[in-house]
């Protein structure tokens, strides 16, 4: 087990620094210096010069890209030059908002898919059933934005529950925790969004498990259906919700960047959105890369518990 | 000499056999039971039976033929009239007026053209990248196989929606544009899918076949491989589809979409929260109930198919 976890962490390490190489790479073919953003559209081709000979950007891209990696083995994620930031420094603000509103949103989402997909399973082909999965299917369908235009329609502008956005005044993590009527509706819109892909899965393996013969066995030894469904169903018919849980946490992160732009809600995406917008490449490259490593950790996270969760698994 | 080619169907004896040359000419004559039925009229038999599958073509059929031809029937000065601008529905102009006074039926169409167009073209290139790269990938094997295949599985570890919207800030404004950077980034899947089925294809007797008689690899490619594991690339077709579109209304709505005049549904989405908040419902439910609609076809039309082509796969 160690040696696998061990194998596993080196390529994961691997799969990182290429994930590194290629966005540098495709983003320094985009913008090969951020020059004009500093020193304005109109400076002098010597002005320019001077410039990128100061802060190495006349080198080759090959010994551009090896500093760029040294820092990030040191945890610099370079300038962000339009705000006039360490992209770390921005990153430490901004992290724990978008932490904060993803974890609540996977963990809601995980607490509600499994029952309804269990549900579903146990009444299958009901109207129950086809009602749950169409809604499923619809919102699956559905650019998250637009659920959340939705349900700021309704909600805030029709009801006048929740308000439209999220207000500037929040500005730490503290305060999002502390507000909860501010961040509910971008909360409901990626929760709901992510149960209609998890309950699919978690109502197929429902399925899956109902029919083997554990369960029979223990319907057929006098258990109550809710003992078959708490004591024996459940636990394993969990089990893909672990790999599934593991490789949406970085998508997490891209679902953050629309919802987080339409409820302006301050977080990764927003500033993602706003580095697009802005041309500020150091962070578009810096969360890039660390989406990247997110969907490696995830990965590696998932593979791990699973093996943890399910003796059945062999480690190859 | 007779063709050598003719003899697949038997030898292979799978379901998904494609029709050989010469294969209708040794089709028994009308009225007998047709035991050679060929595996393509076997998997659409499948898929006319279900009723989600067949639906999901009809909403596809409607579509495409409510904005190609629409503009014929419907017709509309596209010219911007600002004294004529956001009008409700009725009056004249059955789904109202958008800011620029043109009609908003009109540029449902239209938005419905381009993102089908771009839906399609970007599929198209991500499927005919990824079959090529799957194929000679598996095909040759050994060392070059593990590194282009590491190199699909950094490129995966990338988000997604982030590396497009960079890239979109950049390559953006025109349908060709736009389909390039969709598809450029969703080959990876449809490489993986084709790399696999070409793995265990390459083993089978029929290719070991050809190869004795002295087929070359491009032949074994184009021939035998690629043909056989068309099926996982056909159904897969349909979700590209449905993740471009997709994919396309978050690059309009964050504003990286067509260029005025032209418009897609992205782009219709684009000012929606101020819509809203405006009270101006029909710029928005209309042109976003369309993109729900068509992305749940291809949803429903790619579930169809993986069910009728692969029985392992399907459901209880």
């Amino acid at each position: 087990m160690i040696g696998y976890i061990i194998r596993r962490v080196i390529v994961a390490l691997i799969v990182t620094l290429g994930i590194a190489i290629i966005t540098f790479l495709m983003l320094h073919y985009l913008q090969p210096t951020p020059v004009r953003i500093v020193l304005g559209a109109k400076s002098t081709p010597q002005a320019i010069a001077d410039w990128n000979k100061q802060h190495g950007f006349d080198r080759s891209e090959i010994a551009q890209l090896g500093s760029y990696l040294w820092g990030l083995v040191r945890g610099h994620f370079g300038q962000s030059y339009k705000l006039g930031q360490s992209v770390s420094a921005l990153f430490k603000e901004n992290a724990g908002r978008s932490a904060y509103l993803s974890g609540a949103a996977l963990v809601l989402s995980v607490l509600i898919a499994i029952p309804l997909g269990i549900f579903q399973a146990v009444k299958r082909n009901s109207i129950a059933d086809y009602s749950l999965t169409s809604a499923a299917m619809i919102l699956y369908s559905m650019p998250s934005f637009f659920l959340g235009l939705i349900l700021i329609q309704f909600l805030a502008l029709d009801l006048h529950v929740f308000p439209t956005g999220v207000s500037d005044t929040i500005t730490t993590t503290w305060g999002a925790i502390t507000h909860p009527k501010q961040l509910c509706l971008p909360i409901v819109t990626l929760t709901a969004i992510n149960i209609a892909s998890f309950s699919r899965y978690m109502r197929s393996s429902a399925l899956d498990n109902l029919a083997q013969d554990y369960i029979r066995l223990a319907r057929a030894k006098g258990l109550s259906e809710r003992a078959v469904l708490t004591r024996h169903l459940l636990r394993n018919s969990c089990l893909p919700m672990i790999t599934l849980v593991g490789l949406s946490i970085p998508g997490l992160l891209a679902g953050n960047l629309l919802i987080e732009t339409l409820f302006n809600y301050q977080g990764l995406g927003l500033l993602f959105y706003n580095a697009l917008q802005g041309d500020d490449y150091n962070i578009l490259l810096a969360l890039t890369i660390f989406g990247g490593f997110l969907t490696v950790i995830g990965n590696l996270v998932a593979d791990i518990a699973i093996t943890a969760a399910d003796p059945r698994i062999r480690i190859a | 000499m007779p063709d050598p080619l003719a003899l697949k169907p038997l030898v292979d004896g799978g379901a998904l056999a494609t029709e050989p040359p010469g294969g209708p000419e040794r089709a028994p004559e009308g009225g007998e039971v047709q035991v050679l039925s060929s595996g393509w009229k076997l998997a659409l038999r499948e898929f006319c039976q279900n009723k989600l599958g067949v639906a999901g073509v009809i909403i596809i059929v409607f579509f495409l033929l409510f904005c190609f031809l629409g503009p014929v029937v419907h017709h509309e000065t596209a010219t911007v009239n600002v004294l004529n601008s956001d009008v409700a529905p009725g009056h004249g102009h059955l789904l109202g007026t958008d800011d620029a006074g043109l009609d908003e039926l009109n540029q449902v169409m239209l938005g419905g053209q381009t993102a089908l167009a771009i839906g399609f073209f970007s599929a198209a290139i991500a499927t005919i990248v990824g079959t090529l790269y799957g194929a000679i990938s598996g095909l040759v094997g050994g060392l070059l196989d593990g590194l282009m295949m590491r190199f699909v599985d950094i490129l995966l570890s990338i988000p997604f929606l982030l590396v497009v919207l960079i890239l979109a800030t950049k390559y953006h404004g025109t349908v060709f544009k736009l389909s390039v950077v969709l598809g450029i980034w969703t080959w990876l899947v449809p490489a993986r899918l084709v790399r696999g089925e070409v793995l265990t294809l390459r083993v089978r007797d029929f290719v070991s076949a050809a190869r004795v008689m002295g087929a070359g690899q491009p032949r074994l490619v184009f021939r035998h491989l690629i043909p056989n594991a068309m099926s996982v690339v056909i159904v897969n077709i349909t979700f590209q589809v449905a993740d471009a579109i997709l994919a396309l209304a978050y690059l309009g709505f964050l504003g990286f979409g067509l260029s005025p005049p032209q418009t897609s549904w992205g782009d219709m989405l684009g000012n929606a929260q101020q819509y809203v908040t405006n009270g101006q419902w029909w710029l928005v439910y209309p042109v976003g109930g369309c993109l729900v609609a068509v992305v749940l076809a291809c949803n429903f039309i790619g579930d169809g198919l993986r069910d009728a082509v692969d029985v392992r796969l399907r459901r209880r």
